[in-house]
């Protein structure tokens, strides 16, 4: 059966921030409204300072909204109940440097009430999740970029959640540790996750997300599914593999007798720059 | 309905509050902060040979160097519960908040008030650590230090042909100096006044930008503290009479329900002195440091309930 109840609601969220110098408010997030529902993976972008961070600091309750509303699974976000199955992961994290990534698994997971045997085996289990097995018994201190974000992303699953936040999840992390997030956010998909991430890396939001909103200067400019917003409705792609000369200029040649249609672009698809370094980097890594 | 999940949710508010002190303790001790205590060992020592008995003059009672352990004892260990007190209240809030652990935190199940109750907690178990480490040393090096004086004085006494009676005297004379239960409740003394300064700074903490801004302001309280019953006391004499009077008692009242009279842990002097504690004040100040720390820990949280991160 397909849950009803959104596991996110913002409803018509308004947020002034009080300034030293200036005698009117700064608006930072201005009647946005978003809806997710169970199981979507949905993408917040936007440019920095646009009020991303602000939308999901008021959605977990760290900010209160000077209007409108928000609730996670039906409840209010300013309830400390409303966080029982939400994961949060915030903006270039720094964990408590003395503890290692075990403790830090531990720590948070006994905040959460988890005990004994049961947080033990969490502990394991995340740890392989973000392959972090190795590095367990190694201080926060001594944790790379890309290490932080995984054991970020690791606490933030601690109480199995059935939501999680992540505010730019692979900021200032190499590719290599930005696909490592990426397919855990997939994994998080195929389990039944929702997923709420913001992001003004475009490329990476359009990889991972089917949902997504584009918010500027505080204001929602757009929103719906990623395939309804990015198709363009008068074009069609044609990808052939293997194809001769002759085929394609029989192609070419129909295109022209067939009146009404222009073809607009013909050439090789390209790889991404980032698809190429992952490719170059794992056949060195294969053959040392 | 509300009222029984609230009261089915209260062992899980200690489990929390029980994590987080752990790990405010866990997180101060790795910061090295005891390695202050072989600075107090040294002191304990000093203190110890400084007029040793054989340097006096045959009439002296030679108890007096038993004075001067516990007086320097309780001083450093009023000194370091004060500094570490404040300074490690000071840090652990504006550093959560700094390096956004404190989002990860809230981010869970956590009420605010859990959160707060736990780093206050966290402090005072590492004061608490730290004062039962230099209590076990002072009261060790004390007893040595009692019997050996007391081996001397009595055979002294005994040799001048002392009536039994006064050597008797003597012999309470000396033990009173010692260690006695009097001793550990200034040291439990000590330890409230303590909880007073770090529900303090808590709070002071709840509203300021910086760790700084914390530690000035907690020492410049604590040194008000000393002398606030004074000052309160002259003003009220001065409005004696006048139509003003009630308004004078109401301010004195306030003054001196947020301010902490810290005049009333004098009583520690009387007992490095020799003089016994009486139950009565023991609890006094028992009651005066639950009520600031209970005081301080929700005006805290009524402040961090609204704070924005």
């Amino acid at each position: 059966m397909t849950e009803t109840v959104p596991a996110v609601e913002i409803c018509h969220l308004v947020k002034d921030f009080k300034t030293s110098f200036k005698r009117l408010p700064l608006r930072a997030v201005d009647d946005v409204s978003i809806r997710i529902m169970p199981g979507e993976v949905y993408g917040l972008i936007g440019p920095n300072g646009s009020g991303k961070s602000t939308t999901m600091k008021a959605l977990l309750g760290l900010v209160a909204p000077t209007a409108g509303q928000c609730s996670i699974f039906g409840k209010d976000s300013l309830q400390v109940d409303s966080r029982d199955e939400v994961g949060f992961l915030p903006e270039n994290p720094y964990f408590y440097k003395h503890l290692s990534g075990e403790e830090t698994l531990g720590f948070y997971g006994k905040l959460c009430g988890i005990r004994g045997a049961k947080l033990k085996s969490r502990v394991e289990e995340l740890l392989e999740l973000v392959d972090l097995t190795d590095a367990r018994n190694r201080r926060i201190g001594g944790y790379s970029k890309g290490m932080l974000q995984r054991i970020g992303l690791a606490q933030a699953l601690i109480q199995e959640p059935r939501l999680v936040i992540l505010d730019e999840p692979t900021a200032g992390v190499d590719p290599l540790g930005s696909r490592q997030i990426r397919d855990l956010i997939f994994k998080l998909k195929e389990r039944g996750i929702t997923v709420f991430l913001c992001s003004h890396l475009l490329e990476q939001v359009q990889e991972v997300c089917d949902h997504v909103g584009i918010i500027f200067r505080g204001k929602m400019v757009k929103e719906g599914k990623l395939d309804d917003l990015i198709a363009i409705e008068d074009q069609t792609e044609l990808v052939l593999k293997d194809a001769s000369p002759e085929l394609i200029a029989e192609i070419e040649a129909l295109i022209k007798r067939t009146g009404g249609v222009e073809l607009v672009r013909k050439g090789r698809p390209r790889t991404t720059l980032e698809r190429l370094f992952l490719h170059e980097t794992r056949k060195q890594e294969e053959t040392h | 309905m509300n009222i029984i999940s609230n009261i089915q949710r209260i062992p899980a508010h200690f489990g929390r509050i029980g994590v987080i002190a752990h790990h405010a303790f866990t997180q101060l001790v790795r910061m090295k902060v005891f390695y202050f205590l072989a600075f107090f060992a040294v002191i304990l020592i000093a203190s110890n040979f400084f007029n040793l008995p054989q340097h006096e003059g045959p009439d002296a009672t030679g108890t007096h160097v038993l004075t001067l352990i516990k007086s320097w004892s309780l001083g450093a260990m009023t000194l370091f519960s004060v500094v570490l007190s404040i300074v490690a209240t000071a840090l652990l809030l504006p550093k959560d908040v700094e390096d956004r652990t404190l989002y990860t935190i809230l981010a869970k199940p956590v009420p605010r008030i859990d959160y707060l109750a736990g780093k206050l907690l966290g402090v005072l178990l590492l004061v608490f650590v730290s004062l039962l480490i230099m209590d076990l040393l002072m009261t060790g090096i004390l007893q040595l230090r009692t019997n050996m004086v007391l081996e001397q004085q009595v055979a002294a006494a005994v040799e001048r042909g002392w009536p039994a009676g006064d050597v008797a005297a003597l012999r309470t004379e000396i033990l009173n100096q010692g260690p006695t239960l009097s001793l550990q409740g200034a040291v439990l003394a000590v330890f409230l006044r303590a909880t007073v300064i770090a529900s303090m700074a808590m709070l002071i903490s709840t509203f300021s930008s910086s760790t700084l801004f914390t530690t000035i302001i907690s020492f410049l309280i604590y040194f008000i503290g000393h002398f606030q019953a004074d000052a309160r006391e002259i003003y009220l004499s001065q409005g004696v009479g006048t139509s003003d009077g009630w308004l004078a008692h109401a301010i004195s009242l306030v003054v001196a329900l947020v301010l902490p009279d810290f005049q009333l842990f004098n009583v520690i002097d009387e007992v490095i002195q020799g003089h016994v504690m009486p139950l009565l004040i023991l609890c006094k100040l028992s009651l005066i440091g639950l009520f600031y720390f209970i005081f301080y820990l929700f005006a805290s949280w009524f402040i961090f309930a609204e704070k924005e991160f």
